[in-house]
């Protein structure tokens, strides 16, 4: 082929190309503000890690110079640092215990509610405080809880000690449980609920002839045709066991009770203290933690089932 | 089907279970609907259900004089309505011009969605945020929000299921303008998706303290949900004062003791005017928030 006639070919795709774009100008514009949006909010900050590695110096940020691991090893020298750890691991999986079957439990008996107008009341209004946010809910337990608060009325009732419950270290976990279930019980089985409407009627109705009684069919026919959501739920659950729920945890901390998890202690030790290097560090770690434990879940359950989140 | 009865014992058992989940799920927020109505003094007694046993207004009353809090509902709303217009601009405008094919179409959705797995942090964000100058600005409640390709995902897939591109064809071959075609045919039929995010967004918007408590400093800029958290703080830190004292065998100051009904009236008097404008709306949100989780299950 000749040089010029390269040279030619090369010129029709660049004048292909610019005609293209010219076409599509209204496109990129429309495209152009998210574009914008996330080079400034998702992709700018990505540099920052850096600090991560570094003697991070506020004053003179391009100063600071290269540690490495350094960060990394000093928040396990860190007591602090590890109780949040494992205090964050503990609340996870004593709520994956308990309310992540609660709200398969609560579909399967909504289910059976055979009135639609009933069934369609209870629903609504077990939405109801997921819609709150979860300040709200907290003023509301610290006003349920106050010692003239009805939980104090129903202690005093049973001739308990009307006490301060949100200042008691003991009730913490407790009570992080059942704000939990309270919030997300309704909501949660949202999804359950759909998965159970699309089991095939027919199956019911070989059950049935099969001489199966409905609490059979339950256990041999719903739960089995569920399963596929409950499993992708789960994984999103375990990928989640190393984060925390700062509004959640944040808003109960009071001068009593002083649990930390990680992002409480990255808020304090990062933003109020001013420890930049390890706050970074720590959120780096725990992101990166995150990421191993859903792509791990995800292998789990591609290798056990078919299903899986990517 | 023929119902056995042990059937029937458990549809019983089932519907007392059902109805005690109602009222779990609706006394916490009657209870404090009755105290915020209720005479503070009264409520220190105890005992109160849902119903006030002395009404008055006088907890709302002593609310409304608190300017911080007037300023901090204006904040919250002003925040609500830019936070939903800007919203839906950006993200409409996305989602429509995905569904088109154009040069570079995949370089742009491989660049939207590596943010959903690659995240900088915290610390990094905040740092960046302070570098551009956005800490105390009102601007920090809207911007970093704004695009959301999770949102994006489920306009585009419902413009593609709605709105078959014969339509839009055939309306071009009549003679209609891009523009015609947008505002009477893709704008129209489009409402309902733009409802749910609408209020997916106002939910959120409406919702969030965290942001204040990050990057906002100014009182001047403070939400209602950032005055809830001061609250909940502080009526934390006197019943930890009382408690104290107590635990130590003090007497307790009786000037604290006698700040408390008072405050507890106004505590649930501004949970419900922080929780109202949600509680209201919820019920016709719900139904648009329940497609929602259907259009993203179906999408994973």
């Amino acid at each position: 082929m000749m040089d010029s006639e390269i040279r030619q070919k090369k010129k029709i795709k660049r004048k292909k190309f610019c005609q293209d774009i010219y076409k599509d100008r209204y496109i990129y514009l429309l495209l152009l503000p998210s574009i914008i949006l996330i080079a400034v909010f998702s992709y700018a900050p990505l540099p920052g890690i850096r600090i991560a590695f570094q003697n991070y110096n506020i004053y003179k940020p391009e100063a600071s110079e290269w540690v490495w691991f350094d960060n990394f090893i000093e928040i396990f020298k860190y007591g602090d640092c590890l109780k949040a750890v494992t205090n964050t691991f503990y609340i996870s999986i004593v709520l994956l215990f308990i309310t992540f079957p609660a709200p398969i439990i609560f579909a399967l008996l909504i289910n059976e509610i055979t009135h639609t107008g009933l069934k369609k009341t209870v629903q609504t209004i077990s939405y109801l405080p997921h819609f709150l946010s979860w300040i709200s809910v907290i003023g509301i337990v610290t006003s349920l809880y106050a010692k003239s608060g009805i939980v104090n009325d129903f202690i005093a009732m049973f001739g308990g000690e009307r006490m301060l419950l949100l200042a008691e270290p003991g009730f913490l976990v407790t009570n992080v449980v059942i704000l939990n279930l309270w919030k997300g019980i309704g909501w949660g089985s949202i999804i359950f609920l759909a998965a159970i409407t699309g089991v095939d009627q027919a199956l019911f109705e070989a059950a049935t002839l099969d001489g199966a009684n409905r609490f059979k069919q339950v256990i041999y026919v719903t739960i089995p045709t569920i399963m596929p959501t409950v499993i992708i739920m789960l994984i999103w659950r375990l990928g989640s066991l190393f984060s925390d729920n700062f509004e959640l945890m944040y808003g109960l901390q009071n001068a009593f009770v002083q649990f930390e998890v990680i992002s409480t202690w990255i808020y304090k030790n990062g933003i109020e203290g001013g420890n930049y290097k390890l706050s970074t560090a720590f959120g780096l770690l725990q992101g990166v933690i995150n990421f191993i434990f859903l792509f791990a879940a995800n292998q789990i359950a591609k290798k056990l089932t078919d299903s899986s989140v990517f | 089907m023929k119902k056995s009865n042990s059937y029937k014992v458990f549809l019983f058992f089932n519907f007392i279970f059902m109805m005690f989940i109602v009222i779990v799920m609706l006394f916490p927020y009657l209870n404090i609907i009755a105290k915020s109505f209720n005479d503070g003094a009264d409520t220190m007694k105890g005992g109160l259900t849902v119903y006030p046993r002395i009404f008055t207004l006088e907890n709302f009353k002593t609310l409304m004089k608190d300017n911080s809090l007037i300023s901090a509902a204006e904040v919250s709303v002003l925040r609500v309505i830019t936070g939903v217009v800007l919203t839906l601009l950006v993200q409409f405008a996305a989602a429509y011009a995905l569904t088109k094919n154009f040069r570079g179409k995949s370089i742009a959705l491989t660049l939207y969605m590596i943010p959903m797995f690659v995240s900088a942090g915290q610390m990094p964000t905040y740092v960046l945020f302070s570098k551009m100058g956005l800490l105390n600005k009102f601007w920090v409640y809207i911007l970093p929000s704004l695009f959301s390709f999770y949102n994006v995902i489920i306009i585009r897939t419902f413009l593609q299921n709605t709105i078959p591109a014969s339509l839009e064809e055939s309306a071009i071959i009549d003679g209609a303008g891009e523009l015609t075609v947008f505002s009477k045919i893709i704008l129209p039929l489009s409402k309902p998706i733009l409802a749910t995010i609408a209020l997916w967004t106002m939910v959120m918007h409406w919702n969030d303290y965290t942001t204040t408590l990050l990057y906002i400093r100014k009182p001047g800029l403070y939400t209602l949900q950032y005055k809830m958290m001061e609250l909940v703080k502080e009526s934390e830190r006197l019943q930890s004062i009382i408690a104290a004292a107590r635990e130590n065998g003090e007497a307790v100051d009786e000037t604290l003791l006698n700040q408390m009904p008072t405050s507890e009236g106004i505590t649930a008097a501004q949970i419900v005017l922080t929780t109202l404008p949600i509680i209201c709306v919820y019920p016709f949100l719900q139904k648009y928030f329940v497609k929602g989780i259907m259009a993203g299950s179906i999408k994973g």
